[in-house]
């Protein structure tokens, strides 16, 4: 069975402005970088990296990881006039239930550009996983960002796998894929019951949340840990997945369903919510693919791509992942995609279960590690695209790199508030579901 | 010629008054402590003719064979304290405040205050008339002395100049139809209806209503003194006195003109609604010290038209309890606003003269905590004019609104209906006043940074101010004696004897309260600050006693470091709201211009540009669309008429003889 | 059944979900199987191997401190069970430090807030969390713990809050803002530690540029110890500043 695949291209022959082609990662040390192409829905691996500009997303990535203290996500507007002002919206709001600032220059009721202020919470976390062995680095990798950590745990562990050239159990793969799905549920769930609080819709927010506590109550029960933390490592928690516990599953992931199917329809049919998020931020195609945007953000303006589709690996080589798309762009499409995936979602941990592998014992074969030593992991975590990149040596970690997310789509929201209403400033940061934490690593 | 003591006094002041002019070519302190001593003169006198009953100053033969002459009746006696009231507070200020070397100032402000003196004081149209165009003059003269760019002081003072003389030319016209009318130029009484009082009617709505600064002529008020710079002794002067010499005029035409028909208490009461809102929706999105302020008396005068116009209406309609209470409204409020006005302009200069700058934005709190008594005086104008108890202008609020509140009492509906918007209007004006109030205390008082004031005012400027200002709450708490004391001045208008509308409640003792009508609402002034102190007594004892410690920290920012400059809300975006929201009304638009040096990166463009959220007045429009077209007929008439050819002038003069030969042979 | 036509019809089919937590003891689907503390099996010492496999070093071999403890189940392998009491919030640090044989020390330090314990407004902090704390802690508003039936409300101003809650590693960057935040709070006031990473740096203890210990920021009044704490433990140590929380239970060693 073959795993996750990308076309590896020299450097000389790729034309990275052809067509609709973004960047997707750059190595830091410039080894190679990674390529998506919306047209033709493949990935290109870049070898050697192709140099880009100070200004460019990969510079800017680069810088990321290098930064201290408070430093803006992404490029700033001088804008100024006579009575503008700047708002400094942050570090500690309630808003925002994390550690970030957002200046926006206003003249009162308007935003006129606003400039998102990171590294708050920056814990240095990819640097001090140089020289642990992987299942300790894997503890803190959970704890980059807490609520994706069954995503940043399976990329971290197939670039590791690949780095070493570790065969792996099938049934672990299962087990990381039904971990990441039920976490992708919860997440896009809080997401929308943010959106309910902010739009005043109370009982939404409540059924929305106790939906999500459904969720992590399952997982508590599976895992052993709400959060999934340590499950997917060597030496986790006790899991509850042998076949009899899966037998009594489907059931209880079908209630759950047809709760979220009653819910979303409520919420479809109430006026407000939607008025809310109707054409706020409304964003253009070329302007995401552009900036190198991901997940629900990309797929809400019309691009198709999901990496359990454009770059599978097992389990979802053999599944059937749907790909929920809209057009508009603006943060009722990005709320409408997530909506789907949450029932893609369902439907995928239902066939997960349908296909357990008879012999989950059986190993195997990790991918093609792209230097000796070093292997790259890609994984559609609930916002988007994650990369990781690991270079391993005498099972200790030498370096590690990503790109979350979270990094490819903070500056598309900074520069789509531009000409926002303060009052849909909540909306906005919701429907992106953006986390400080993965950008503050 | 014999003159009364009580004469005597009135003489001297205007004398005294006018006498500034000559003295302050001199030395401009000796014109301005004369304007100071003429004021007093003018108070005592006015209290006098209060008091007692008209006084008779010189008088003498005019022109068209009349005696006429300096006196004061009921109604000048009222217009006059008030006028004279301000010019105590204005000239003590100047004294301080004109430190400059050219005296053209002192000259032209003492030259308005005599003509507005004698203007009112007058017995006959014909001194009325010399005096309005000697005020227009001088004041015109005033506001040329302004600091800025000379090109829009020109046309600033011009536009003035120019609302002035058609002033001039309506005024002249009513007093006209009224000489005709009666037969004489001395201000007598003509009851006649018919087409001739409507024409004096209208013209004199007009005319003094141009002076006044009410809708649509509103422009003549803001537009001088928001863009000239004018200085603020002038400002105050211009706001509070000329809209008050204003006021005399309507208010004598009105009662020498007899009762009057519904539709003219209707058409005053329409005008004076408009006015209100519309003052108060630019006071609110102002951001001009002294523009503010001017938008502000453009509102109170709409006011004082309203109330007018309700008293009108229900003298038409037969109710004179109504009557006589819109009429106490209309007189008590001229009086509130000229006072508080006055100070507010005078803290304006205040704040010009510590800071520099006119701009609300850029003042910050810049004179905070200098002088005890400016702050005072400023807290106590902004609230009398937010109409805010226990100061005159809640007062004069209240009972312009409880005499909206009866025009269901009007019998045909249309009156009702009419009634029933202004109401409205004034209701959504008072909020809006309180927006453009608090602006300009919060932002030019009490902001918090650390004061970027200058200079310090000097004790006279401050002084001045608050004692302004005590006036305006004395005026407030002890309304119902003012009331009292203004019967006169009622009854003179009316011209029947009229009662102030005090009565008793419960247990306040008798006379303490105002009523507005029996039954409907009632209201005692003096109780709200006994009221107000008890409160404030207990609630200082309680802390005082209690032993909870103080403890002071920066103001919260959402964890961000506070009072960061550029990271504080301006008074610009306080007001952004209302301007977003009536964009209609003020044709809100925005305008972007890029900056230079722009750079642009991969996805965003950085380019620096900058934002600007204008507001514009549609009337200036109409008004600059006026004179375009009647620059396009002088041209065209220079161009079609005078085209300098000899021939064709020989022929005018050859056409005209004929005709006028012609014309006396036939009328002959 | 068809689906609800109605917010109101779909809210009464669900019923009510809410915890009978602290009046009745925490009921199983409500802490899973993490959400316990450690303790050796059967015999009363932690060995060598065990306390090797700590990735933290939270086992000692006569005790284990809670406060370093990051649920990772290495300890497993070693014989050690999840089975300690569900309340762990302490209000002093040395009480997180729990020896494996003797009884639990009982709570003598007096409740910091007792006066507003119908009434208690929480401002919550996240200096450097990874996001789990955070949501256990607003997990605290939905309807399967609600905690507004306890007095407890959360608030977005320092100046109208009682306890300062912190979830996270404290940040170099942070410092300066948490500071700000205490200091607004009028007195009386409390702080909360939520979460391992507060009390002792979590998994990241000892790493550059962090602070181990938001104790030496500022004076921490109660700690939460657990990778994250579930909701209703956060409640318990809410509760425990106003002296409503329910008794630790005591459980056989």
């Amino acid at each position: 069975m073959k795993r996750a695949t990308w076309t590896p291209v020299d450097a000389a022959r790729f034309d990275p402005g052809h067509g609709e082609r973004a960047l997707a990662y750059a190595a830091p040390d410039g080894a190679f970088s990674l390529y998506n192409d919306y047209r033709s829905g493949s990935s290109f691996l870049v070898r050697p990296a192709i140099a880009e500009g100070p200004e460019s997303l990969a510079a800017r990535w680069r810088t990321a990881d290098l930064a201290d203290g408070p430093r803006p996500l992404g490029p700033t507007d001088g804008v100024e006039g006579y009575g503008v002002f700047t708002f400094p919206y942050g570090p500690i709001t309630l808003g925002v239930p994390e550690s970030g600032r957002f200046d926006l220059r206003t003249y009162g009721e308007r935003i006129l550009s606003a400039s998102v202020v990171g590294g708050f919470k920056r814990r240095r976390i990819l640097a001090g996983l140089a020289g642990l062995p992987v299942d300790e680095a894997g503890l803190r990798v959970e704890r980059i960002a807490g609520n994706f950590a069954a995503a940043h745990v399976s990329a971290f562990l197939a670039a590791a796998e690949s780095a070493r050239g570790d065969p792996v159990p099938i049934g672990e793969l299962w087990v990381r894929a039904v971990a990441q799905e039920i976490q992708r549920a919860y997440n896009h769930l809080h997401v929308i019951a943010r959106i309910a609080e902010a739009a005043a819709q109370n009982v939404g927010l409540a059924q929305a949340h106790a939906l999500a506590e459904e969720l992590l109550r399952l997982q508590g029960r599976l895992f052993g840990h709400r959060w999934a933390f340590g499950a997917l490592l060597h030496g986790g928690p006790p899991r509850r997945l042998d076949r009899d516990d899966r037998r009594q599953l489907p059931a209880r992931l079908s209630t759950l369903s047809a709760r979220f199917e009653e819910l979303w329809s409520l919420f479809l049919g109430s006026r407000t919510f939607i008025d809310r998020i109707q054409d706020t931020v409304a964003l253009s195609r070329e302007r995401v693919v552009a900036a190198g945007g991901v997940g629900p953000t990309l797929r809400a303006c019309g691009v198709p791509w999901d990496d359990r589709l454009r770059v599978p690996s097992v389990p979802y080589t053999d599944l059937f992942v749907d790909l929920p798309q809209e057009s508009g762009g603006d943060a009722l499409a990005r709320v409408l995609v997530r909506a789907d995936e949450v029932r893609s979602s369902f439907s995928l941990l239902e066939q997960l279960l349908d296909r357990w592998p008879k012999r989950p014992g059986e190993s195997l074969a990790p991918d093609e590690p792209i230097a000796p030593g070093r292997g790259l992991g890609r994984v559609e975590a609930p916002s988007g695209d994650l990369v990781y990149d690991v270079t391993v040596a005498d099972d200790r970690i030498v370096r590690v790199g990503a790109r979350t997310p979270a990094e490819a789509n903070f500056p598309i929201f900074g520069e789509g508030l531009r000409d926002a209403v303060f009052t849909d400033f909540h909306f906005a940061f919701e429907s992106f579901g953006l986390v400080f934490a993965e950008v503050d690593r | 010629m014999s003159l009364t003591p009580d004469g005597a006094v009135l003489s001297a002041a205007v004398v005294v008054l006018l006498a500034g002019a000559p003295l302050a070519l001199v030395r401009r302190r000796a014109g301005y402590l004369a304007t100071f001593v003429g004021a007093g003169l003018l108070v005592v006198a006015s209290i006098l003719a209060l008091a007692s009953g008209p006084v008779v100053g010189l008088s003498w033969v005019g022109p068209f064979g009349d005696p006429e002459g300096l006196r004061l009746d009921a109604l000048s006696a009222f217009f006059a304290l008030a006028a004279s009231l301000v010019w105590l507070g204005t000239s003590a200020y100047s004294l301080a405040y004109d430190l400059g070397p050219d005296p053209t100032l002192a000259v032209c402000y003492a030259l308005t205050l005599g003509a507005i003196a004698v203007l009112i004081a007058a017995s006959s149209w014909v001194l009325f008339l010399i005096a309005w165009e000697a005020m227009t003059l001088a004041s015109y003269g005033m506001i040329l002395q302004a600091v800025g760019r000379p090109d829009k002081i020109f046309s600033a003072s011009f536009v003035f100049l120019a609302f002035g003389e058609a002033s001039s030319l309506f005024a002249l016209v009513a007093v006209a139809g009224l000489a005709v009318g009666t037969g004489t130029f001395l201000e007598t009484p003509y009851a006649a209806t018919g087409l001739l009082s409507t024409m004096i009617f209208a013209t004199a709505l007009i005319g003094f209503g141009l002076k006044m600064g009410v809708a649509p002529f509103h422009m003549s008020e803001w537009l001088p003194i928001a863009h000239s710079s004018a200085p603020s002794n002038a400002s105050a002067v211009l706001s509070a006195t000329l809209t008050l010499a204003g006021a005399y005029g309507l208010f004598r035409v009105l009662a020498l003109l007899g009762p009057a028909p519904l539709w003219w208490g209707a058409v005053v009461l329409g005008i004076g609604a408009v006015s209100v809102l519309l003052g108060a929706l630019f006071a609110s999105v102002s951001e001009h010290t002294k523009g503010l302020p001017a938008y502000s008396t453009i509102e109170n005068n709409g006011l004082i038209l309203v109330a007018l116009g309700v008293a009108l209406m229900a003298g038409a309609e037969g109710l004179p309890e109504l009557y006589a209470f819109a009429l106490f409204a209309a007189f008590y409020q001229a009086i509130a606003h000229a006072l508080a006005k006055t100070a507010l302009f005078l803290t304006a200069g205040y704040v010009e003269h510590t800071t520099g700058t006119f701009d609300l934005g850029a003042v910050q709190g810049g004179f905070k905590g200098r002088d005890r008594a400016a702050f005072a005086g400023t807290v106590a104008a902004t609230l009398s004019l937010a109409a805010a108890p226990p100061l005159a202008g809640f007062v004069s609020e209240w009972m312009i609104l409880e005499s909206l509140f009866q025009s269901y009492r009007f019998s045909p509906e249309w009156a009702q209906f009419v009634g029933l918007l202004a109401g409205a209007a004034v209701a959504l004006a008072a909020g809006l006043i309180v927006v453009a109030m608090v602006k300009y205390l919060g932002f030019s008082l009490l902001w918090n940074p650390a004061a970027r004031a200058e200079r310090d005012g000097s004790r006279l400027l401050g002084g001045s101010i608050a004692a302004v200002a005590a006036v305006v709450l004395g005026l407030g708490v002890a309304a119902p004696w003012i009331l009292r004391a203004l019967a006169p001045v009622v009854s003179g208008f009316a011209g029947t004897p009229i009662a102030a509308p005090v009565g008793s409640l419960l247990s306040v003792p008798s006379g303490w309260s105002i009523l507005s009508g029996s039954p409907f609402g009632i209201l005692s002034p003096p109780v709200v600050p006994i009221a107000l102190a008890i409160g404030a007594a207990v609630a200082w004892g309680y802390l005082r006693l209690g032993r909870a410690p103080t403890r002071r920290v920066a103001p919260w920012m959402s964890g961000t470091p506070a009072g960061r400059p550029g990271e504080t809300y301006t008074s610009f975006g306080y007001s952004t709201g209302l301007r977003i929201m009536m964009g209609s009304v003020l044709r809100t638009r925005e305008v972007r211009a890029q900056t230079p040096d722009g750079t642009t990166a991969q996805f965003a463009t950085t380019i620096p540009y900058s934002v600007d959220l204008e507001v514009l007045d549609v009337f200036k429009l109409f008004y600059d669309e006026l004179v375009r077209l009647g620059r396009a007929i002088s041209d065209g008439l220079k161009a079609g008429l005078m085209p300098g050819r000899l021939g064709q002038y020989l022929a005018y003069i050859l056409v005209v003889t004929l005709a006028v030969v012609i014309v006396t042979a036939w009328v002959g | 059944m068809s689906p609800a036509s109605s917010w109101l019809e779909a809210a009464a089919r669900r019923g009510i979900l809410t915890s009978r937590y602290p009046a009745r003891p925490a009921a199983q689907e409500e802490i899973p199987l993490t959400g316990r503390p450690p303790r050796p099996v059967g015999g009363s010492v932690g060995t060598p191997e065990a306390v090797a496999a700590c990735p933290v070093g939270a086992l000692a071999a006569d005790g284990i401190d809670e406060g370093r403890c990051i649920r990772c189940a290495r300890c497993l392998a070693t014989g050690f069970e999840f089975r300690g009491p569900v309340e762990t919030a302490r209000l002093r640090r040395d009480d997180l430090v729990v020896p494996y044989a003797a009884p639990a020390r009982p709570e003598d330090a007096a409740a910091p807030l007792v006066g507003l314990k119908r009434s208690l407004h929480i401002f919550l902090v996240d200096v450097g969390s990874c996001n789990a704390c955070n949501l256990e802690v607003l997990a605290l508003a939905n309807p399967f713990y609600d905690a507004t039936r306890l007095g407890l409300f959360f608030t977005n101003s320092p100046r109208h809050a009682d306890v300062l809650l912190v979830v996270g590693v404290p940040t170099e960057a942070m410092v300066d803002p948490l500071r700000r935040a205490y200091e607004a709070m009028p007195s009386p006031k409390a702080v909360l530690a939520v979460g391992v990473c507060p009390i002792s740096g979590g998994v990241f203890r000892g790493s550059a540029g962090l602070r181990s210990a938001l104790s030496d920021v500022l004076p921490v009044d109660a700690f939460v110890p657990g990778c994250p704490p579930t909701p209703l433990q956060v409640l318990d140590g809410l509760l425990k500043l106003v002296g409503r929380s329910r008794p630790r239970e005591a459980v056989p060693t």
